[in-house]
């Protein structure tokens, strides 16, 4: 099996190195706010990567594969994602309605002052299924090669090409016509 | 694959416009990272026995093999046998760290170390051996020697295990409230992090919390167990009142005596006299949940030991606590930073033992979201 640079800096946050954690957040922190970033509303995403990383910090001792960390970490990200959306108003959701509102992730009002074209086009990638947005808002917006998307997340480099192609598909198709989809195509 | 995809996998070729242009317009969104404040009490060492962090990087290839070489001998030397079907459903992967443990009546060998545990099958493990259970999206779990576990349920947001007997220690990394194991005298929620919970042969039960907290529950009766604190538990009683393990040994022992005497009785009220002389402001933890335990002049003496202790946030009025309003006994828990109720708010709504009335039971956001195939 080979050894990823990745899998030494893991070790050793395994063993209290917190500089080694500091340098696993680095390169990490990308793909989570992009994995992130593809369910949950732009104004929440940055807190919530912290979160990621504070949940992910003691429970990385358990890792028994450390070549597993990015999948392992990704997995995480989107249970948050998942979490934060089922913590969210506990106590009023029940409702067709608000369970669209809620998966819809760009359902929050943007700030005043970003681009209504790049909430747009975030819109349109976001009413793409799931797996395409993650992989495509990876890509467009993180700025990550597919290479390193799929050493980041775990998928392979087949499943990656095949996400971007088809999303990118997708993607123009929605953007010819102008219009975003609502809800997910799944 | 044309050079316009080349340009979308890895920036190479003939710059696609249309890619450029939405990477352009999309930047606003870009991660800028900020720096990481690691709270200083965290340790980033494992709080778990080293036999929970191995690695057997050769299993699957192992396993596979394994597969491979019964499925022949299975077709090559008896093929009128009647082969049962492996039990449906997700299984969660068997380690064997040590000795002989068994699925249902079949042995798990030394070098058998990738087999599957099924909702349904038991897992048991002898006095010489000890298994690591792991399942991706949850954790790993391990367990000592002496124990019986038992699979109820592995759905995508409810995990569930039965320890009849014996010890685990688990790691689990599901959203808080995915992950229960029942207990004869309890059940064990998960609402952190990394916990061993020990079930002895009359049923009685013990938690110790290593990182994040875990809710007990028996019976519409809760304690909460943050890390570095533990709880007991009986059958047909339920949980006890968990303390700090830090806290003196005569404290443990007077809450110990009021946990296991008469309520009202001469032995009850002299240890809680004890308990509440000899608390700290850490043990607002025990004091919050004796606050439900006690009741009249008792209760009275609780709360004024812990306002005392721990100041009643706002929202909070020493009337609304003594007749244990909900809500306010809710706040002043968050109050003692040691997690956030609402969590276990949630999960008694969503998945407790005790659900809302069928008229008011309507699905969780995360059921209506499944339903739809819209949850991440």
């Amino acid at each position: 099996m080979n050894s990823s640079p990745d899998d030494a800096l893991v070790r050793a946050a395994q063993q209290g190195d917190r500089s080694a954690f500091g340098q696993l957040y680095s390169r990490y922190s990308r793909m989570v706010h992009g994995i992130l970033l593809s369910r949950v509303p732009p104004s929440e995403v940055d807190d919530l990567v912290q979160d990621v990383f504070l949940q992910a910090l003691p429970c990385l001792a358990a890792l028994r594969e450390v070549s597993k960390f990015p999948g392992w970490l990704a997995s995480i990200a989107r249970n948050r994602a998942t979490d934060f959306h089922r913590r969210r108003k506990p106590h009023d959701e029940f409702s067709e309605g608000s369970a669209n509102q809620e998966s819809d992730p760009t359902s929050s009002a943007p700030p005043p002052h970003s681009s209504t074209e790049a909430h747009a086009a975030l819109d349109a990638i976001l009413s793409l299924p799931e797996t395409y947005r993650e992989t495509l808002i990876l890509r467009l917006v993180e700025g990550m090669t597919g290479p390193e998307i799929a050493q980041r997340t775990g998928l392979t480099h087949g499943s990656v090409r095949v996400n971007l192609h088809r999303g990118m598909q997708q993607l123009r198709e929605i953007l010819a016509r102008g219009a975003p989809l609502t809800g997910g195509e799944l | 694959m044309p050079m316009k995809d080349d340009y979308l996998w890895d920036g190479s070729g003939t710059p696609d416009p249309e890619v450029q242009g939405l990477e352009s317009l999309l930047a606003e969104f870009r991660h800028t990272e900020r720096p990481l404040t690691l709270p200083a009490e965290t340790s980033l060492v494992s709080s778990k026995p080293p036999g929970l962090v191995v690695q057997f990087p050769w299993l699957p290839r192992l396993a596979a093999a394994a597969v491979i070489l019964l499925a022949s001998i299975i077709l090559l030397f008896l093929p009128a046998i009647r082969v049962v079907p492996p039990p449906a459903g997700p299984g969660w992967d068997v380690a064997n760290l040590e000795g002989s443990p068994q699925i249902g009546s079949e042995s798990i060998s030394a070098n058998q170390s990738a087999a599957k545990l099924y909702v349904g099958q038991t897992l048991t493990t002898n006095s010489s051996s000890r298994v690591s259970l792991s399942e991706e999206d949850l954790g790993q779990i391990q367990i000592d020697p002496n124990s019986r576990v038992r699979l109820l349920q592995s759905g995508p947001s409810h995990k569930r295990l039965q320890l009849e007997v014996g010890t685990i220690h688990a790691a689990i990394w599901a959203p808080p409230g995915e992950f229960v194991v029942d207990t004869p005298s309890a059940i064990a929620v998960d609402l952190g992090c990394a916990y061993t919970l020990h079930v002895t042969p009359d049923g009685s039960g013990t938690i110790r919390t290593t990182l994040g907290w875990v809710g007990f529950h028996l019976n519409g009766r809760d304690s909460f167990i943050p890390a570095g604190a533990m709880c007991s538990t009986r059958p047909k009683v339920g949980p006890g009142t968990p303390y700090f393990e830090d806290a003196s040994e005569s404290f443990r022992d007077a809450l110990h005596t009021f946990d296991h005497s008469e309520p009202g009785s001469d032995a009850a009220s002299a240890a809680l006299a004890a308990v509440l002389s000899q608390s700290r402001a850490k043990d607002g933890l025990t004091l919050w949940h004796l606050l439900s335990r006690t009741s009249g002049a008792e209760r009275v003496e609780v709360y004024a030991r812990f306002a005392a202790l721990v100041p009643p946030p706002q929202g909070v009025a020493r009337e609304g606590i003594l007749r244990l309003d909900s809500h306010m006994l809710d706040l002043y828990w968050n109050a003692l930073h040691l997690g956030d109720i609402s969590i276990w708010r949630y999960w008694e709504q969503s998945s407790g033992p005790h659900p809302a009335p069928a008229s008011k039971q309507l699905p969780t956001k995360k059921e209506l979201l499944l339903r739809k195939n819209l949850a991440p």
